[in-house]
């Protein structure tokens, strides 16, 4: 590309815009800068927010699991134990020596 | 450049801070605006962009030490800005927030117009059109290309370049070599 062809193509690449357009955009900047101390635009808390969604995400896949008390886990293995006593079969086949 | 020396802190010094900062506008809004309308593709966001600029600039300008210049100093803030405006787009695409709602996509029919009114329908078309064809064509571009080209096309020397993106000169170029190749193809019946 020469160098005309070059100084063309960065003239296209600027924006258009009204003498209107740009008196309104300074009136508007000068009027923030008075009113700086309001709140920011959203998105520029956006590195706070993915923090947030990053440790929302790492809490949602790697849940605490709950911990049991150790009662609790002797009554469940104890309740099982009980299950089979329901087979009387097993019962009556051990030898009474062994009960 | 004289006169952007002059909205420099050290030309703060005798003159009223309010008027120093409106020159400042005056004087780089265009760039700013041109540089965040074509690095978003979104009107809205380059007013907001544009603004927060210039209002951290004057927040910050007693850090400004004057090892670039005043220009390419509101080039690195406003590209910051601009990532920080994608950051937040793909984080609200991320949590299932799209943006099809979201005005700015276009610009208002009579920030196109010219002042002259004589001919005003013609050129507004042909003002439409050529806006549409040019940002599509920096869109279609890499990131760093885009901004790159963007920052070329506001009369930023390579190494000025550089020091706004933190790149390497020669990337710079490289990446400015790949873009103007591509956007020569796109815009070619314009050149």
């Amino acid at each position: 590309m020469n160098e005309e062809k070059e100084s063309k193509l960065v003239s296209l690449l600027a924006a258009r815009r009204s003498e209107a357009f740009w008196r309104r955009q300074k009136a508007g900047i000068l009027r923030a800068a008075v009113e700086e101390r309001g709140p920011r635009r959203a998105w520029l808390l956006a590195p706070a927010a993915a923090l947030a969604a990053l440790l929302v995400l790492v809490l949602v896949r790697n849940p605490s699991q709950p911990v049991l008390d150790e009662p609790q886990a002797v009554s469940a293995a104890f309740i099982e134990h009980l299950d089979l006593l329901d087979d009387m079969d097993v019962l009556e086949a051990v030898p009474e020596e062994e009960l | 450049m004289e006169n952007v020396k002059k909205t420099g802190p050290e030309g703060l010094a005798g003159t009223d801070p309010e008027s120093a900062f409106a020159l400042l506008i005056e004087e780089q809004q265009r760039l700013v605006y041109s540089v965040a309308l074509r690095l978003t593709g979104n009107t809205a966001a380059a007013e907001d962009i544009t603004q927060e600029t210039f209002i951290a600039a004057w927040r910050h300008i007693k850090d400004f030490r004057g090892e670039s210049s005043l220009k390419t100093w509101l080039m690195r803030i406003a590209a910051n800005k601009t990532r920080s405006y994608w950051r937040w787009k793909r984080l609200r695409s991320w949590v299932g927030l799209s943006d099809k709602g979201e005005d700015g996509e276009g610009a208002a029919l009579e920030d196109l117009l010219p002042d002259d009114p004589a001919g005003r329908p013609e050129q507004a078309a042909l003002a439409a059109e050529l806006e549409r064809r040019v940002q599509s064509a920096i869109n279609a571009l890499p990131p760093r290309q885009r901004e790159v080209a963007v920052l070329r096309a506001q009369g930023l020397g390579l190494a000025e370049i550089g020091a706004a993106l933190g790149m390497a000169e020669g990337t710079v170029k490289a990446h400015w070599f790949e873009a103007r190749k591509k956007l020569g193809a796109s815009l070619g019946e314009y050149l």
